[in-house]
């Protein structure tokens, strides 16, 4: 799109920038915040927004392999639900039924998580045997995984889960109290007020577990030949088949990963929430997931994309709404704000000359 | 990767299949219309057929602009929070000049068109992104979507706007006629004086807001159907290069497809302020996706080309007549979404199969 | 010919008629949106229809607030018909006056439950005054009440923040309005911020952890419905601040009132929709067989949880489950 201006420094400065226009608008808005907010940059918050991130990061990853093939994923958001409500209602009633808290996590998790196969599969199925655009076959499975949490649930939130759910949920790696000392995986108790304020949880868990998926995704997406090949469908499903691509069974694999990351995000919003939710209409999680992806540099025409863009993108959307709220922009000003943002940083990226890249 | 079976008896396909492929949602429109009217209750009444009209205008004012982005190959995500920024704006200016001293009959109509002016502002920005700026059209629109939306809730301050001018719900709500079965038919005003007994069995025929809707839409499907506007659309949506290549201006025409979206997303919101007497932020918003889907079931495909004004009519129908329906039989809402999947993806699949026997395009 | 039409129509209508009278009662629910509140409605709606012989059918649970999504719902199950009694939650005080009175107008007598039309006084003659009585809670009060306590439990002085739904719902801005107004007679609190999570828990969690962020003196919370309520205590709860900062919630779900005893949340606002919708059928048919007088505003009252009383035997009616 750029012109091919890779004559001169200048020319080479600013195909450099435009690259990576995606981090370098982050860190201006860190440091935009920072400047104007002393609250902003602080350990603390800084763990609130990855902790924020968590829900809109796995989703994303999922959302990047499927955009790299070339399709998109709108399932994700009521895939979370469906498979938060289930595992919830199995922890419950296990609970209910006296076995013991471990074993009602374990199993309620590993049912959520499998419950999550599904979705991926009818999607994956329908786009790639059946060849039904994947904005509508997973415009399909949103309805139905809608329809299925709000029938489980009966419209009510999943409560009296063993308690030990949500303590783990919102456990951090370490806590810090200054000038006092650590501790591990546990809170120190018998604080005072003052003491409490200024405690400082270090990493929260559902950060790390989500780091440790991602890491793994990010392997497979830039380390294997399957991820290879995603970018090759991408580029050219003709080329891809040519090539002796499976293609079909590669779609179908990557829509399961795809609904199996929104599993996990459901079954994490259950250790963090201490209920299984299903969620409403106006959440629009796809929407966030897919802009998300795009601001990190992927298209929707598929080839292109890598995990780190998209975190890029998850994180730019959070710490523009984190940042905006700490600034103490009233509520609505805050939409208008990031959408001003977002439009501006794209118009920006396509006047910046380009490098056709083909990978993360 | 269609079967060979499959594509072999497409061709041998005889002609009642063949047009049984092409209007296959018609068909599926019309058996939608024969189950309920066996099993639901009153289903066939004038009441429960006027309201399935009714009731599926907004999706259809949404659809109508969509259908001409996603001819070109975009999408507008936009529509709904457009639509609620318009019942804003809308429903502000008719208070405004009421407390000005106007009567209602130039307040209202005043108030409309100062909205629909004001509404083709979003469809410019969506168009000057997408066409000259080359946003990509689903992050263009997703950014007016929060803009749109915040700045709908800033004019209204957070509470819905009401205290118009009574009248305006008149407009909204009557039909053009009123038979009162063996005593009168009358012409726009409602008979007075009814005893009880009357008016259960008045009927009330063809409500305003639909004719005016169908009157738009003869436009703009003219428009679409028989004008150099309307191929070019066509033509950008197959493909762009050829289109530019073609002598056509690309930026330009595409800017105006998008305003003529945010125009119908506009008109929507008047609309609803006719219908409704008030405006509220997130009128539209839950409407968003489901326009989409009627341009999909109506025939159009998201890689741009091929769609029609028709079929999406005919896909707004269909969904608007499964939420009434189900609602008639007493069904729970959750079979709907569950229901409104599946027939989604059906639609696609009847579509993918028998790819001979489905018209491509116009 | 056409006499001899209107003639057997007529027939046919006396007949339906009379075939009614003998069969029992049909109440009608059109609720305004799928949340655990409007479900409790139901619930009592429907015992209280069993007991009393009769029968109650519910419109479907719209997706999402709003007159637009809620009034082509209200038709449809109008135009079937075979009730004699519509029990609704109007989606707005404006725009749900028009339909209602349409339906009305064909002698189907009708309360509003929860949210109310135009100013909720149907005393006075006005073109809104039709249906026979809103039964449901005084939310202005409740979020006056509910301010008072807050402001009581924090000594009087400090920094608030409330966290709310959808700006377009009148229950839940009347809770706003009236808290606010609470707060005015406090000179010492600060309201720091008001957020609108749009019904998304996850959403109200990430505001309240914002504002803790900004208020690292933060002493107390509203959270004006379920969602708002258990993000704004999960997030303070992160924080590690639960007891800290005082919380005052709306709705007594089970999760709620569970954080009331755990000392997460410290104040617990309940409605009673059971009662609510115990109510408005009861009063149906008191009308619709007795001929009986409508009160024009049934207020059921709400209930604050407290830690105190949490355990208390008369208190567990008071849970929505």
């Amino acid at each position: 799109m750029g012109g091919m201006g890779n004559r001169g420094a200048a020319a080479k400065v600013l195909t450099f920038l435009g690259e990576r226009w995606a981090a370098l608008f982050l860190l201006l808005l860190l440091l935009g915040f920072g400047f104007l907010e002393r609250n902003f940059f602080t350990f603390k918050n800084f763990s609130n927004i990855l902790y924020y991130a968590t829900t809109y990061a796995l989703l994303a990853a999922g959302e990047t392999f499927v955009i790299i093939t070339g399709g998109i994923d709108l399932s994700v958001g009521f895939v979370m639900g469906f498979t938060g409500v289930s595992s919830a209602i199995v922890m419950r009633d296990m609970y209910a039924a006296g076995r013991p808290e471990a074993a009602c996590l374990l199993v309620g998790a590993a049912v959520g998580l499998a419950l999550g196969l599904i979705p991926g599969l009818i999607n994956g199925l329908l786009v790639a045997r059946l060849r039904v655009p994947p904005f509508i076959a997973t415009l399909g499975t949103y309805g139905v995984a809608n329809g299925m949490a709000l029938y489980l649930s009966n419209g009510f939130p999943i409560t009296f889960l063993p308690p030990r759910v949500q303590k783990i949920g919102n456990s951090f790696l370490a806590y810090l109290l200054p000038d006092k000392g650590f501790t591990f995986l546990h809170r120190p108790e018998g604080l005072k007020s003052k003491e409490l304020r200024s405690l400082i949880g270090i990493v929260p868990v559902t950060v790390l577990v989500t780091a440790a998926v991602l890491l793994v995704f990010a392997f497979i997406l830039k380390r294997t030949r399957f991820g290879q090949h995603l970018y090759a469908i991408g580029g050219s499903k003709d080329a891809a088949i040519r090539a002796g691509i499976n293609v079909p069974s590669h779609l179908v694999r990557t829509y399961v990963l795809s609904s199996m990351l929104a599993a996990v995000a459901g079954v994490l919003y259950v250790f963090r929430s201490g209920i299984g939710n299903f969620t409403t209409m106006s959440a629009s999680y796809e929407l966030f997931a897919v802009a998300a992806v795009v601001i990190g540099g992927a298209s929707l025409m598929g080839g292109k994309g890598g995990l780190g863009g998209t975190l890029i993108g998850i994180l730019i959307l959070m710490t523009l709404e984190n940042g905006l709220n700490i600034a103490g922009i009233p509520a609505f000003y805050r939409y208008i704000a990031t959408g001003v943002i977002l439009i501006a940083a794209v118009v920006i990226d396509q006047f910046t000359p380009e490098r056709k890249a083909g990978g993360a | 990767m269609v079967p060979e079976a499959a594509a072999s008896t497409n061709r041998k396909a005889t002609a009642p299949a063949r047009w049984l492929g092409r209007n296959w949602a018609i068909v599926f429109l019309l058996l939608e219309l024969a189950a309920f009217g066996l099993l639901g209750k009153n289903f066939f009444s004038p009441e429960n057929l006027q309201n399935i009209l009714v009731a599926c205008l907004p999706v259809l004012l949404l659809a109508m602009g969509e259908t001409f982005v996603i001819i070109t190959g975009g999408i507008d995500l936009s529509v709904g929070f457009v639509m609620g920024f318009a019942t804003v704006v809308c429903a502000k200016f008719m208070v405004l000049l009421q407390a000005a001293g106007l009567p209602p009959w130039a307040s209202i109509p005043l108030a409309a068109l100062i909205c629909l002016a004001i509404g083709l502002i979003p469809g410019l920005i969506n168009g000057t992104l997408v066409a000259r700026l080359k946003v990509p059209p689903f992050l263009a629109t997703f950014g007016l979507y929060g803009i749109a939306y915040g700045f709908s809730e800033i004019i209204s301050k957070n509470t819905p706007i009401g205290g118009l001018p009574p009248i305006a719900g008149e407009i909204g709500n009557e039909y053009f006629f009123y038979i009162v079965p063996g005593k009168t038919v009358s012409f726009l005003v409602k008979p007075q004086n009814l005893a009880m007994e009357e008016m259960r069995s008045m009927i009330s025929v063809l409500p305003i807001l639909v004719v005016i809707f169908f009157v738009f839409v003869a436009i703009f499907a003219f428009v679409l159907r028989r004008t150099r506007f309307g191929q070019h659309t066509y033509a950008i949506g197959g493909s762009m290069d050829a289109a530019v290549r073609a002598g056509i201006n690309v930026p330009a025409h595409l800017t105006w497809i998008y305003i003529i979206s945010a125009f119908f997303a506009s008109l929507s919101g008047v609309m609803y302020v006719l219908k409704y007497v008030s405006g509220r932020a997130d009128a539209g918003s839950a409407r968003m996706l489901d326009s989409v889907v009627a341009v999909v079931i109506g025939g159009a495909s998201l890689y741009g080309g091929t769609g029609a004004v028709k079929g999406t009519i005919i896909g707004a129908l269909i969904i608007a007549t499964l939420e009434t329906g189900m609602v008639n039989l007493l069904i729970p809402s959750h079979n709907r979404y569950i229901a409104i999947g599946a027939i989604l993806v059906i639609a696609v699949l009847i579509d993918q199969f028998f790819p001979e026997l489905v018209g491509r395009g116009e | 010919m056409k006499r001899v039409l209107i003639l057997v129509l007529a027939l046919l209508f006396i007949a339906a008629s009379f075939g009614f009278a003998q069969k029992k009662l049909t109440f009608a629910y059109m609720p305004g949106i799928e949340d655990p509140f409007m479900r409790m409605i139901e619930q009592g709606a429907a015992a209280k229809a069993k007991e009393l012989g009769a029968s109650l059918i519910v419109g479907e649970y719209p997706k999402a607030w709003g007159a637009d999504i809620q009034v082509p719902i209200l038709e449809a199950l109008v135009a079937r018909g075979g009730f004699d009694f519509l029990i609704v939650v109007p989606t707005s005080n404006e725009a749900l006056i028009a339909p209602l009175k349409k339906i009305n107008a064909k002698g189907i007598p009708m309360v509003t439950t929860d949210t109310f039309l135009g100013n909720g006084d149907y005393s006075k003659a006005s073109n809104f005054s039709f249906p026979l009585a809103y039964i449901g809670t005084d939310n202005v009060l409740g979020g006056y009440e509910v301010g008072k306590r807050l402001a009581e439990l924090i000594g009087n002085t400090g920094k608030v923040y409330m966290n709310t739904t959808n700006p377009d719902a009148s229950s839940v801005t009347g809770r706003r309005d009236g808290f606010l107004k609470a707060m005015k007679e406090f000179p010492e609190i600060q309201v720091v911020g008001i957020d609108y999570n749009l019904d998304v828990q996850e959403t109200a969690q990430r505001q309240t952890s914002a504002v803790l962020q900004k208020h690292p003196d933060l002493k107390g919370i509203f959270g004006t419905n379920l969602f708002s309520a258990q993000g704004a205590y999960q997030a303070v709860d992160n924080a590690g601040l639960s007891g800290e900062v005082k919380i005052a919630s709306w709705d007594a779900t089970p999760d709620l009132i569970q954080a009331l005893k755990d000392g997460k949340v410290d104040l617990v606002l309940a409605q009673r929709p059971y009662q609510i919708g115990q109510l408005a059928v009861e009063w149906g048919y008191k009308f619709l067989t007795q001929k009986a007088t409508v009160p024009k505003k049934v207020i059921p009252g709400f209930f604050f949880f407290t830690r105190e009383n949490v355990d208390a035997p008369g208190s567990q009616s008071y849970i929505y489950q």
